[in-house]
């Protein structure tokens, strides 16, 4: 899972309530909502190797 | 009786303050209420809400199964009677949930949304008047309890029974101003038009309850034409704002105060005609649109972005926001004292329907 940084505490409460706390997840600068498709690109890009990473775990 | 006597007596008939206090305390201690004091509910109080519905109380009024969380009918009887609802308003606590969960917004996460999209509860019938429901002067204003309470413990309901609070699961960036404190009785009787709850198919008297979620209100004050195209695009201009657009497509509606609505009427336009009018007139052409960032909702456009070069469309053409009728809800209600009448934005899609108010059972309406 990545979601961006500005919604890292509701996060880690989603995954007290499903009963894993703790769980591993990825961030990326806030917003995204305005970005481009360009843009998106650029951040999968600079994240990509931690997703491989995070799934070899 | 002695002086004495009359003291105690009179000591005994009057609510201890103190002890009030806290048990309001104690209630805030605990993280149940939205900031006001609530009123403390016992299980007399809960034996009385439960008296008013046939309902079962353990009857699951929704789930929400990303939470794990679930809200009984007991859990909404707890929460109305701490919002300060009083037992006979309990049906329209349970049919103002009912419907607001026939929206597909409310029911795809819309109450964790950063929108903080306030419910809008609309009451048709004759439990207006034996409740005391307003909805004639100062429909969007304070005094009334049960248009203060009805829509609050629809708000301690997401906060108590999901544990939808603010910072954690409720991720409102701003919210709303009063958002869980829009509730009000249409004015049938100065409306030139069938009720919300005929238009949307109940028979006539029924007592019905209509709910959706939505994102702003803003006036239109307009007592400077007798003209009905004139007030009517005095109207669209207010429904044809850039700044509330997020997608392609769009539901917004009108709570017209009776002046508007029997000028309305009175130079031929039915309900139905205002919607139509509105559906061909509100909407922007494309050079505002991207004048705005916002291009991207109209055109062959990606929707909620800006458009790229190839996406543009042609710079004057125009994109209509409302597609339908029931993109556009007209309710009646306020003051016949001024033309001042209310805009207001639909958060996601209106079901287009309302509930009927179930009628207590007979034990309680006989105050059993």
């Amino acid at each position: 899972m990545i979601c961006s940084e500005a919604f890292i505490t509701t996060a880690n409460a989603m995954a007290d309530v499903r009963g894993a706390p703790g769980y591993r997840y990825l961030t990326t600068p806030h917003p995204v909502a305005g970005l481009t498709p360009d843009q998106v690109r650029q951040r999968a890009e600079a994240i990509a190797d931690q997703v491989s990473r995070l799934l070899a775990q | 009786m002695t002086a004495p006597d009359r003291d105690v007596a009179q000591a005994a008939a009057t609510p201890d303050p103190d002890l009030a206090r806290e048990a309001i305390e104690y209630c805030y201690e605990q993280g149940w209420t939205d900031g006001l004091p609530v009123v403390p509910a016992s299980e007399g109080l809960l034996e009385q809400f439960l008296a008013h519905t046939g309902r079962s109380p353990d009857e699951v009024l929704w789930r929400m199964d990303h939470l794990d969380r679930e809200c009984t009918v007991r859990t909404a009887a707890i929460n109305a009677a701490m919002a300060g609802c009083l037992p006979e308003y309990f049906p329209i606590v349970l049919g103002a949930w009912d419907a607001v969960m026939r929206d597909r917004a409310a029911k795809g996460g819309g109450w964790q949304s950063t929108s903080g999209p306030a419910p809008l509860i609309v009451i048709n019938g004759p439990i207006r008047d034996e409740l005391g429901i307003n909805s004639t002067g100062g429909i969007f204003a304070a005094g009334f309890r049960p248009n203060a309470t009805i829509p609050r413990a629809l708000g301690l309901m997401l906060r108590n029974a999901f544990g939808v609070v603010p910072h954690v699961f409720d991720q409102t960036t701003q919210g709303i101003p009063g958002r869980w404190a829009i509730c009000f009785g249409e004015n049938e009787e100065e409306s030139p038009w069938e009720s919300l709850a005929v238009e949307t198919g109940l028979e006539p008297g029924a007592n019905a309850v209509s709910c959706t979620l939505t994102r702003t209100y803003e006036f239109v004050d307009n007592r400077h034409t007798q003209d009905a195209e004139q007030l009517l695009a005095d109207f669209a201009d207010t429904l044809s704002r850039t700044g509330s657009l997020i997608f392609r497509g769009q539901s917004a509606g009108v709570v017209f105060c009776p002046e508007h609505a029997q000028m309305l009427a009175g130079a031929g336009y039915s309900k139905g005609d205002v919607k139509d009018w509105f559906i061909q007139h509100v909407g922007r052409a494309e050079a505002d649109l991207r004048r705005a960032g916002k291009d991207g909702v109209s055109g062959s456009g990606p929707g909620a972005r800006s458009a790229s070069e190839s996406e543009r469309a042609p710079a004057d053409e125009f994109t209509p926001f409302f597609s339908a009728r029931k993109d556009v809800p007209i309710i009646v209600a306020g003051a016949r004292n001024a033309a001042i009448s209310m805009v207001f934005r639909v958060f996601g899609e209106w079901s287009n329907t309302s509930v009927e108010i179930e009628p207590a059972p007979v034990t309680a309406a006989k105050g059993g």
